[in-house]
């Protein structure tokens, strides 16, 4: 088996809502959103990794983790064999460089009062990448791997559509030469016809230079084109993991079969009008005790609200965490 | 071929007119002597009170000090005020802002009951009330105003920065493992100044009023200093008889405000058109 070059184990993360003076003095307890509840996982070198659930399940969170834009509340990443949270200075730098994040919005991820070439320029210099004299030459290089014409460098953002705009995202990540990838939702804001060009474009890149991905997105076609391995998550919690043709042929976690269930279908005849999965999602604020998507199983037994299920074998890189050992999909 | 960069042709009307005013306005402050017809201080006791003539534009006032001349010396005194009363403030008041809205939390909070502290005083009475502690005068004003005025320039920059903040490119400086210095003040900052340089230009046409209100109460610039605010309080006891003394002066303050107004409005087209 591949060892893991990063991973997350057992992290946590809430965020408090501000106490008002009037809840200290009642001794309210602080409350909070439970964004990540212990999520466990490893992504290996040079696949990619596709990370799934609804809205508000902490996938977004997960990601931020990773490249420790957040810190974790409890548990740890870890990368190439350290804590990135002990990480500090220069070797919290070399982290940043070596795992890098490309992000959702391509309207404001950008800093609207800079050239490319200064937005590009900067991540090079400040990481040292490159003498000064090689600098130009370096942009114009990234520019061509991104398919930007040369004379992008000396236009600013506003100048740019949504996809080339993504694309120099991956420009900036790119500079300064990392291993890991880490896609928030790389296309989602964009137009079907661009998230192809996109999507393929980051593939092509993870080849010519063995770039490791993960890759998060809510689109399960996307993910299924792309993703080696697939790791579903709900509220805050990674339910099931697989290579990607098990996870989408065999999928062994109730909830897992109700998002498949729940995905359009292009085919008229495979089209069904069952619900995979009743209710609305619980709030993040107060979660449900024992498995957290007992609520809304329709499987749910007694067990179920009272113990927390742990991720199990379901097959070969198969892991489900599920009471039932097998849930058949209801007829 | 015209001479006249296409550039400058392309620039909003309010910023060249509100730039030429002040261009204006500036050259004057600075060689007032050789505009101004006469001695701002010499008296001529012959000519008490003059109204308007060829010999004195704008009149004479009651020790028969030139009124135009006066008025142009004011311009000295007037644009300084505009400038020192609101460099400070402007400056201090966006570096704290720009820390406060980046950092938040606690500073955050404290910054908060600060400003509510000075927002519920009259700028003017608090301003008044420092400066009859320290004492009349043109440098016990700036620092009066200074001690006050930084906060409304750290309000609205923390309000900007902290939008900012939240927007992904800020995100990207931090995974990019940027240091805290070269985003707040190489990213964010220069996405959330434009407010405040807008304000600014205003605060500088409303600095010029303090002056001259201070100057009017006796706190500000003392007579026999030609300023606008002491002219218009030396010629209230003539206002029936002799309205030159005080008329012009004001005339000057409208159109140095009027100034400074044009100049933000065109400056706050420029600035948002960029992004």
């Amino acid at each position: 088996m591949v060892e893991a070059l990063l991973s997350a184990e057992d992290v946590s993360k809430d965020f408090a809502f501000p106490r008002s003076v009037v809840d200290l003095l009642r001794r309210r307890h602080v409350t909070a959103v439970h964004a990540l509840n212990g999520v466990s996982l490893d992504v290996r070198r040079g696949e990619t990794l596709g990370i799934v659930g609804e809205s508000g399940c902490g996938k977004s969170t997960l990601a931020r983790c990773l490249v420790r834009l957040h810190d974790c509340d409890r548990g740890r990443v870890v990368f190439d064999g350290t804590d990135i949270a002990t990480l500090r200075g220069a070797a919290r730098r070399r982290f940043n460089a070596r795992v890098q994040m490309i992000f959702q919005d391509p309207y404001s991820s950008l800093n609207p009062r800079m050239s490319v070439r200064q937005i590009l320029s900067e991540a090079l210099r400040v990481h040292r990448m490159r003498p000064a004299g090689e600098i130009d030459g370096r942009i114009a290089e990234l520019l061509e791997m991104v398919r930007l014409p040369a004379d992008a460098a000396d236009r600013h953002p506003h100048a740019f559509s949504g996809g080339q705009r993504q694309r120099i995202g991956i420009a900036r990540a790119l500079a300064v030469e990392p291993e890991v990838l880490v896609a928030d939702e790389l296309v989602s804001a964009l137009d079907v016809s661009v998230q192809a060009q996109v999507v393929n474009l980051l593939l092509e890149l993870q080849d010519r230079l063995d770039l490791t991905i993960v890759f998060v997105a809510h689109d399960l076609r996307l993910v299924r084109h792309i993703s080696h391995r697939v790791a579903v998550m709900y509220l805050g919690k990674v339910v099931e993991v697989a290579p990607t043709e098990a996870l989408f042929t065999d999928p062994r976690h109730p909830y897992t079969q109700a998002l498949l269930a729940a995905a359009p279908e292009i085919d008229p005849g495979r089209r069904s009008r069952r619900a995979g999965a009743r209710g609305e999602l619980p709030s993040p604020i107060d979660l449900p005790p024992g498995c957290l998507f007992h609520t809304r199983c329709p499987h749910a037994f007694d067990r179920c609200p009272r113990d927390v299920p742990e991720l199990g074998p379901r097959g070969p890189g198969h892991a489900a965490a599920c009471h039932l050992d097998a849930p058949a999909p209801r007829p | 071929m015209s001479h006249i960069p296409r550039r400058a042709l392309s620039l909003p009307r309010p910023l060249l007119l509100g730039g030429a005013i002040l261009l204006a306005s500036t050259l004057v402050a600075a060689f007032p002597g050789a505009v101004a017809p006469y001695d701002p201080l010499a008296m001529d006791y012959v000519n008490l009170l003059a109204p308007p003539s060829a010999a004195h534009p704008f009149g004479t006032d009651n020790f028969g000090r030139d009124v135009l001349s006066r008025v142009l010396h004011a311009y000295t005194i007037d644009m300084q005020i505009a400038l020192f009363a609101t460099l400070f403030p402007f400056v201090f008041g966006t570096l704290v802002g720009a820390v406060v809205g980046y950092v938040g939390g606690t500073p955050e909070a404290v910054f908060g009951r600060v400003v509510d502290a000075v927002i519920t005083f009259p700028f003017l009475v608090l301003v008044i009330a420092i400066v009859s502690v320290l004492g009349p005068g043109l440098g016990n004003m700036y620092i009066a105003i200074g001690v006050v005025g930084w906060v409304f320039y750290a309000r609205i920059v923390a309000a900007e920065v902290k939008v900012q903040t939240r927007l992904d490119y800020a995100d990207a400086g931090r995974a990019m493992g940027y240091t805290h210095a070269r985003i707040v003040f190489r990213h964010l900052l220069p996405n959330a100044i434009t407010p405040a340089v807008v304000y600014w230009m205003t605060d500088m046409a409303l600095a010029i009023l303090l002056g001259s209100s201070l100057g009017y109460l006796g706190l500000g610039a003392q007579p026999p200093a030609a300023e606008w605010g002491v002219q218009i309080a030396d010629g209230k006891n003539f206002m029936a008889t002799a309205w030159w003394i005080s008329v012009f002066p004001g005339i000057a303050i409208v159109i140095t405000g009027l100034g400074f107004s044009l100049l933000g409005d065109g400056l706050a087209e420029v600035l948002r058109g960029r992004r």
